[in-house]
C-alpha cells in the first residue's frame, strides 16, 4: 500500500513537471532563439542552447524599431486608464450600493447588458463615433475609449456589497460628504479588490492590440503589441531575422512577467473574487 | 424635505456620470449605431448612407463565406473550450494536495495568460516554422513528417487552437484549484467511509461540487473564443483559404479591408445575438443544473 502511494506521488510529480515544462518551453525557446546567430537558427536539428550566445541581439532589436516609445505608450496609456477606472468604478459602485436614486435598477441592468455584449462587436461603430469626436490618432482617444470597464464596476460593486451600510450612515452623522465616505472609509476596507482591478486592467491594457491598432495609424502612438507586430512584419521581414524578432518579443514580455512575479498573490486573489462574482 | 431628496437624487446621478458617460459613448450608442448601420449601405467615405432595409441580412444568408465563418467559429469555440476545461481541471487535480515546489509550478503554468497574445503568437509562429521550427523538429525526431502548420488549410485552425489552449489552460487551472480547496473535506471523508474509491469520489462528490466553476469557465471561455482576434491576426490572418476566418474576423475584414460597412454590421449583429443568446441560455440552464452549495 505504501509503495503504491509512493509510486502515485512520484507519477504525479512527473506528470506535473512535464506539464510545467510544456507550458514554459515556448518562453525558453524564445529566449534561446534570441541569442542565436542567423546561421545557427537555420540549422537542423535545432540546438537547445546557442553555441555562442549573442547578447548583442537584444541591443540590436531595441534599436531596430522605436521600442522605447512603444513601451512608454503602453505604460502611460495603461497607467492612466487604471487611475480612471479606479475612480469611476469606485463612484459608480458606491452609487449602486450605498446611495438611493430612482434609476438605480435601470443602471444596474444596463451594466449587466454591457457584460453580455462582446466588446469587439462594437469596434466598427465605436471607430466611426471616435472619428466624429476627432479622437482618432490621439492619446486622449486611446485613454477615454477604454476608461470604463464593466468588469471593473462589477468587481468593485461586489466588494462594496460586503461593506455594512451602517458605516456610511455613521459617516453621514459625522457630517462627511459621500466622496469622503467613499474614499476614506469604504475604499480602504476594500483595497484588495482595488488592487485586483489595477493589476488586471493594467495587464489587459498594456497587452491591448486590436482596438488601439484600429484607432491609431500614427506609429508614434502605437502600443507595444502593435509596434512588435509591425516590427515582425516589416523590420523582421517575416522570419528572415528570427533572432531579432525573438529578442524583441522577449523584452516586450519581460515587464509583464516581472509584474506577475511581484503581483502574483493579487492575481491569485482575483480568481477568488471572480469565482465569487460569478455566483451573482 | 422635498428639496433635500432631490439633492440626493442629483448627487447619486453625479456619482454615476464618470462611468456612465464613457459607457454610453463607447458602448450603448455604438450598439444602437451598429444596428442602424446594418440596414444601410456605406463605404466610410461617401457622405450619405443608403438605407437598404434587410438586404444585408438577406445577402448574408446566401453568402457561403458567412456559413464558412460560422462553421470555423463553432469549431474554434469547441476546439478551444473543451481542451482548456479538460486540461485545466486535470492539472488542478494533479496539483491538489500538498507538494513541494507547488507555487513554482503554478507560476510557470499561469504565465502564458499574463503575457501579450501578440508577442506569444509571434513566438509560436517561429515554433511552427515549417523547415527548422521546433514543432516539426520534434515531429521528425519521432519519425513523423513535418506539417505546414499555418499554410495548410487542414492544419491552420489546429495551429491557432494550440496557441489559444496553451494561453488559457493555466488560467482555468487556477480557478479549479480554488474550487477544489473549497470542497469540505468531511464530504470526501464520508464518501471514503462509504467505500468510494478515487474515481467514484471524483465523479460523485468533486465534479458536482465544482460545477459552478466549470459552468463559469465554459461561459467565459466561449465568449473569449467568439472574440479571439490577436492570435488569428498574427498567425494566419484568417487564411489559408478562409480556414481560420471566424465571424469576428469576417466582420473585421469586410469593414476595414473591403469597406462594406453595412454588410460588416450585419455580421456584427449575428455575433452579438450569438453572445447574448449564449449568456441567456447559460443563465437559465445554470439555474437548473448547476449545483450551488
Amino acid at each position: 500500500m505504501r509503495a503504491a502511494n509512493r509510486f502515485a506521488a512520484v507519477l504525479r510529480n512527473l506528470l506535473l513537471a512535464a506539464a510545467a515544462i510544456a507550458m514554459a518551453f515556448p518562453f525558453y525557446w524564445m529566449a534561446t532563439s534570441a541569442l542565436k546567430t542567423n546561421d545557427e537558427i537555420w540549422r537542423f536539428p535545432p540546438t537547445l542552447w546557442p553555441q555562442e550566445a549573442l547578447w548583442s541581439n537584444f541591443a540590436d532589436a531595441w534599436q531596430a524599431a522605436p521600442f522605447a516609445r512603444y513601451m512608454f505608450n503602453s505604460v502611460f496609456v495603461a497607467g492612466t486608464i487604471v487611475v480612471l477606472q479606479i475612480l469611476n468604478s469606485g463612484m459608480m459602485a458606491y452609487a449602486l450600493t450605498h446611495m438611493r436614486f430612482r434609476l438605480k435598477g435601470f443602471f444596474t441592468a444596463l451594466v449587466l447588458v454591457g457584460y453580455m455584449v462582446p466588446a469587439t462587436a462594437v469596434y466598427l461603430p465605436g471607430y466611426v463615433i471616435l472619428g466624429k469626436l476627432h479622437l482618432l490618432n490621439t492619446y486622449a482617444g486611446l485613454i477615454v475609449s477604454n476608461s470604463v470597464s464593466v468588469f471593473s464596476i462589477f468587481l468593485i460593486r461586489q466588494a462594496f456589497l460586503q461593506v455594512s451600510h451602517e458605516l456610511v450612515e455613521a459617516g453621514k452623522v459625522d457630517g462627511a460628504s459621500h466622496l469622503r465616505i467613499l474614499w476614506t472609509i469604504i475604499a480602504p476596507l476594500t483595497r484588495s479588490s482595488f488592487a485586483v482591478l489595477a493589476l488586471i486592467a493594467f495587464i489587459e491594457q498594456y497587452n491591448n492590440y486590436f482596438w488601439p491598432m484600429l484607432i491609431t495609424k500614427d506609429p508614434d502612438l502605437q502600443l507595444v503589441s502593435a509596434g512588435l507586430r509591425s516590427f515582425f512584419v516589416e523590420g523582421g521581414a517575416y522570419g528572415l531575422k528570427w533572432p531579432l524578432i525573438m529578442a524583441a518579443s522577449a523584452f516586450t514580455i519581460a515587464p509583464l512577467l516581472a509584474l506577475f512575479l511581484v503581483g502574483q498573490r493579487t492575481i491569485m486573489r482575483s480568481v477568488d473574487l471572480a469565482a465569487g462574482a460569478s455566483k451573482g | 424635505m422635498n428639496r433635500f431628496r432631490l439633492g440626493g437624487e442629483l448627487k447619486a446621478l453625479l456619482f454615476t456620470l464618470p462611468a456612465m458617460v464613457p459607457l454610453t459613448l463607447f458602448w450603448f450608442v455604438p450598439l444602437g449605431y451598429v444596428v442602424y448601420l446594418s440596414f444601410t449601405e456605406w463605404d466610410f467615405m461617401s457622405p450619405d448612407k443608403l438605407f437598404v432595409g434587410l438586404d444585408n441580412y438577406r445577402n448574408l444568408l446566401v453568402d457561403p463565406a458567412f456559413y464558412q465563418a460560422l462553421r470555423v467559429t463553432a469549431l474554434f469555440c469547441l476546439g478551444s473550450v473543451v481542451p482548456v476545461i479538460v486540461i485545466g481541471l486535470s492539472l488542478a487535480l494533479l496539483f491538489n494536495g500538498r507538494m513541494r515546489a507547488g507555487a513554482f509550478y503554478r507560476l510557470l503554468m499561469f504565465s502564458p495568460w499574463v503575457t501579450p497574445t501578440v508577442a506569444v503568437s509571434i513566438v509560436w509562429s517561429w515554433i511552427y516554422e515549417p523547415e527548422v521550427g521546433l514543432a516539426n523538429s520534434v515531429l521528425r525526431g519521432v519519425g513523423l513528417e513535418g506539417i505546414r502548420w499555418l499554410q495548410d488549410p487542414q492544419w491552420a485552425l489546429v495551429g491557432v487552437l494550440i496557441v489559444t489552449v496553451w494561453k488559457s489552460a493555466g488560467w482555468c487551472m487556477i480557478f479549479y484549484l480554488v474550487a477544489l480547496r473549497n470542497i469540505p473535506s468531511d464530504l470526501l471523508e464520508a464518501a471514503e467511509l462509504d467505500g468510494a474509491g478515487g474515481w467514484r469520489k471524483l465523479v460523485s462528490v468533486t465534479l458536482p461540487l465544482i460545477s459552478p466553476t466549470t459552468f463559469f469557465l465554459v461561459i467565459v471561455q466561449f465568449i473569449q473564443a467568439m472574440q479571439a482576434y490577436d492570435q488569428i491576426n498574427v498567425l494566419t490572418q484568417g487564411g489559408p483559404a478562409g480556414s481560420t476566418r471566424t465571424l469576428l474576423y469576417l466582420y473585421y475584414q469586410s469593414a476595414f479591408d473591403a469597406f462594406r460597412i453595412g454588410e460588416a454590421s450585419s455580421v456584427a449583429i449575428a455575433l452579438i445575438v450569438g453572445c447574448v443568446l449564449l449568456s441567456l441560455v447559460s443563465f437559465f440552464v445554470g439555474r437548473r443544473t448547476v449545483h450551488y452549495s
